[in-house]
């Protein structure tokens, strides 16, 4: 018998975190007198700003080591797996770690009877409504908790690790069970605490298990893409480029449809249209090129290729115009000035309700912008940047 | 059985423009000005060096339009001629011994590229010690990465390579790099009467260089080798392979058409076989070594003996089925390797074990044995090769084992 564990992840921001459960998940495993290893999807690249990875455990009771490595190891993907642990709960919108696979959706390997385990303060009917159908029941459970960003080599302690441990034991005893996690970490720390942690989430979990029927869950007919044949494509390495292609108006200049890149952000910039200077600072700025100029001056964000890096935000020198909001709060990558220009009312109604109150707000870089304190929104209408006093010529005495 | 070197007396005058002394290098760059090659990228390195002299030479005569780019290492120098190559130009650049490794990671991504340009190798020894005599080790290094490696005996031939060697590059079914050998010092510096192809003869000869659908261009937007996953590289190498095994035929037309412009030059596109027709035993050899191997045979021939000399060109591709039909009808070859690879199957060198491999599935196999010998520019003299074909005839009768290596020429 073979149990695979997936962990999704957020490049670089989690890479550590998964490492060290999907390793913690084998020497607890081998402690229980089971054989296993840990390895990662080596093609994700996780050396990216948020690019969707995983990483892998598998335990075996019975196999040898070389049985469960001819199994499991060596392998650019994983065949199935018993639990799929999701880091950072946007990843359930959907992962494109690389090109020509398109976006696979979270549970895309979860056997049937199994287990997708999200980190998340959201409910189990905000996340199906992100889930794509799988043909066969399966569990969501519900690890409350937010996503734990850290940097490139470093993991943030926040207790996450010992958390997800006690969950997944609390999902299958089979794999490593709770009294062997806490020993664990007993043992390794000396810090109850760390043990208390993995108990508590283990308790939690398995209050918030649900069976999710082929029912729930949104239409997404994924297929695994059929690539080319050695014969079917250009030699010499070489690719067409995207054609070229420039108008004005949402999604009006040429991207490549193989590699939106979409998945990768946590964030999403909301734009204030009835505040942009036209100032073009968003568009240059941006890395992936995912601003549309329209024909009002404005521009418009294409949503299926941001990646949520926040630069648009940063750079915007109009307090509040963009502003970064949570990804689970929209269901489409609809774009936005088109919305804006149906119902400009309507649109800032709804950015602001997506943008909520609790926002921190991002420091004006240049100009004055309306203040806005918690609890409060931003006003529609052009804000007119103030003019710093001109420096008078003087005479130099010589 | 025609040696190369023979003269052929009886071809049309308008075919060549003129007869001149020319060192292999001088008529390298010969062949690259008849060529209309638009760029050229050198750094020093002896015995390339004299290649890249001739050619600007050539350039500052104003017999040749082309850039010219004195690159700040083999490195960049290779990597320039790629690009060159990729925007649609006939480029060509050469070097020799440890540059040439020092380009290598360039020289394998032009050839997973496919991108055809000519370089010349003027075979040198590879450091340490630092030496300046012929050593094969060099060219070979590229011998598994979809290179056309090939070696020639006379400026003559060195001449006419450079065109055979663009035209089957070039080619559309191979795209390939084409890597043109040369024996450094005693080929690459030694001068000899070398009959000069006219401009029209060559344009007959070889087409435009026509990158097609694969150039890169503002027009024919392309990106070319970006990073890929583990899902494509196999597909990939897949395709380079084909165009390797595509090679063999091209090479076989590109002689052909030689042939019915320059005159018979060429009767055997992939080596030349010197009175082989009843010989019993054979000597086997890259490069320069042709002339005491054949003059050896001469000398044994006067004495009785059935033995015969085979001058291997194209190294890449291999002509398998060529070479394992000819060496199949002998008793036993003597494979000389003016290189090593210290370690591997029996010691012996890169030709012994090409050859070995490739006459592994014939039924009645000759004996083989191996001669390691000239390395890093030790002369190979006429006895030399007389004491190579009389212990292949040794190994012949079975009184030497097969496989047996034997350093000849060391000082022992």
């Amino acid at each position: 018998m073979i149990k695979r564990i997936e962990i999704n992840y957020r490049g670089i921001f989690q890479k550590s975190l998964a490492k060290r459960i999907g390793g913690d998940i084998v020497i607890i495993a081998t402690r229980m007198g089971q054989v296993g290893f840990s390895n990662g999807r080596y093609s994700d690249s996780p050396e990216r700003n948020g690019i969707p990875c995983k990483y892998f455990a598998f335990v075996s009771p019975d196999l040898s080591e070389e049985e469960l490595e001819a199994e499991c190891g060596a392998k650019l993907d994983i065949d199935e797996a018993n639990v799929s642990v999701v880091l950072d709960d946007t990843l359930v919108k959907g992962v494109e770690p690389w090109g020509w696979h398109g976006i696979r959706p979270i549970n895309e390997k979860v056997v049937e009877g199994g287990y997708l385990l999200v980190v998340s303060r959201k409910g189990h009917d905000e996340l199906l409504r992100f889930i794509g159908k799988k043909p066969y029941p399966y569990h969501l459970a519900i690890l409350e908790g937010d996503a734990s960003f850290a940097g490139l080599w470093v993991y943030k302690d926040d207790l996450t690790h010992e958390r997800v441990l006690g969950a997944i034991a609390a999902l299958d005893p089979a794999i490593i069970s709770i009294e062997a996690v806490e020993e664990y970490l007993r043992a390794r720390t000396q810090q109850e605490h760390r043990a208390g942690a993995a108990r508590q989430a283990y308790e939690s979990v398995r209050e918030r298990i649900k069976v999710v029927t082929p029912e729930q869950g949104v239409d997404w007919p994924y297929e695994v893409p059929a690539l080319p044949r050695w014969n079917e494509f250009q030699e010499g390495i070489v690719v067409p480029a995207v054609p070229r292609g420039f108008a004005l108006g949402p999604r009006g200049q040429s991207r490549n449809p193989m590699f939106k890149r979409g998945t990768t952000k946590t964030y999403r910039p909301v734009i204030r249209f009835d505040l942009c200077t036209k100032c073009t600072l968003c568009w240059q700025e941006c890395p992936d090129e995912c601003f549309d100029p329209t024909p009002d001056g404005l521009f418009d964000v294409n949503y299926e290729y941001c990646t949520g890096c926040g630069k648009c935000a940063e750079v915007c020198p109009v307090h509040e115009c963009i502003v970064m909001v949570d990804e689970l709060r929209f269901e489409d990558d609809r774009s936005p000035w088109e919305l804006w220009r149906r119902d400009p009312d309507g649109y800032i109604a709804w950015a602001e309700a997506k943008k909520g109150t609790e926002r921190v707000t991002y420091p004006p870089v240049t100009g004055t912008g309306v203040a806005v304190a918690e609890g409060q929104t931003v006003p529609r209408g052009k804000i007119t940047p103030v003019r710093r006093p001109k420096y008078e010529r003087q005479e130099v005495r010589s | 059985m025609t040696s190369t070197l023979v003269r052929q007396p009886d071809v049309a005058p308008a075919i060549y423009e003129r007869e001149d002394l020319l060192t292999g290098c001088q008529a390298v760059a010969q062949g690259v000005r008849l060529a209309d090659v638009d760029v050229i990228a050198a750094y020093p390195i002896r015995p390339y060096t004299e290649v890249m002299d001739a050619i600007s030479k050539i350039i500052a005569d104003g017999e040749l339009d082309a850039e010219y780019i004195i690159a700040d290492s083999e490195h960049s120098q290779f990597e320039i001629v790629k690009h060159a190559s990729a925007v649609g130009a006939r480029a060509f650049a050469g070097s020799s011994g440890t540059g040439w490794m020092y380009g290598m990671e360039a020289l394998v991504v032009t050839a997973t590229d496919r991108l055809p340009v000519l370089f010349l190798v003027g075979n040198r020894a590879l450091d340490d010690p630092g030496a300046f005599g012929v050593e094969h080790n060099d060219a070979l290094a590229v011998r598994d990465f979809g290179w056309l490696l090939c070696w020639v005996e006379s400026p003559q031939e060195a001449l006419e390579h450079v065109l055979i060697g663009y035209r089957v590059a070039e080619d559309r079914r191979v795209r390939m790099p084409m890597a043109l050998a040369m024996d450094g010092a005693f080929l690459t510096h030694s001068q000899h009467m070398t009959r000069v192809p006219s401009r029209e003869a060559v344009r007959r000869f070889l087409p435009p260089y026509d990158l097609g659908e694969r150039r890169l261009h503002p027009d024919n937007p392309i990106s070319i080798a970006p990073q890929v996953n583990e899902d494509w590289v196999m597909e990939l190498r897949r395709q380079n392979w084909e165009a390797a095994r595509r090679a063999r035929a091209v090479i076989k037309e590109a002689y052909q058409e030689f042939n019915a412009i320059f005159g018979p030059r060429y009767p055997t596109p992939y080596f030349t076989e010197y009175m082989t027709e009843d010989a019993e035993v054979a000597l086997l050899g890259l490069g320069t070594v042709g002339a005491p191997g054949r003059t050896a045979v001469r000398r044994l021939r006067a004495q009785g003996h059935k033995v015969g000399y085979v001058g291997l060109r194209w190294f890449r591709p291999f002509p398998t089925v060529e070479l394992r039909e000819c060496l199949g009808r002998f008793k036993a070859v003597g494979v000389i390797d003016r290189d090593f690879a210290h370690g591997s199957p029996d010691d012996g060198g890169i030709l012994l074990h090409e050859v070995r491999s490739c006459l592994y599935p014939v039924r009645e196999r000759p004996a083989l044995l191996n001669f390691i010998t000239g390395l890093g520019g030790r002369d190979i003299s006429i006895g030399d090769c007389v004491q190579m074909l009389e212990r292949t005839e040794r190994a012949a009768a079975g009184e030497i084992p097969d496989g047996h290596v034997t350093w000849i020429g060391v000082r022992e």
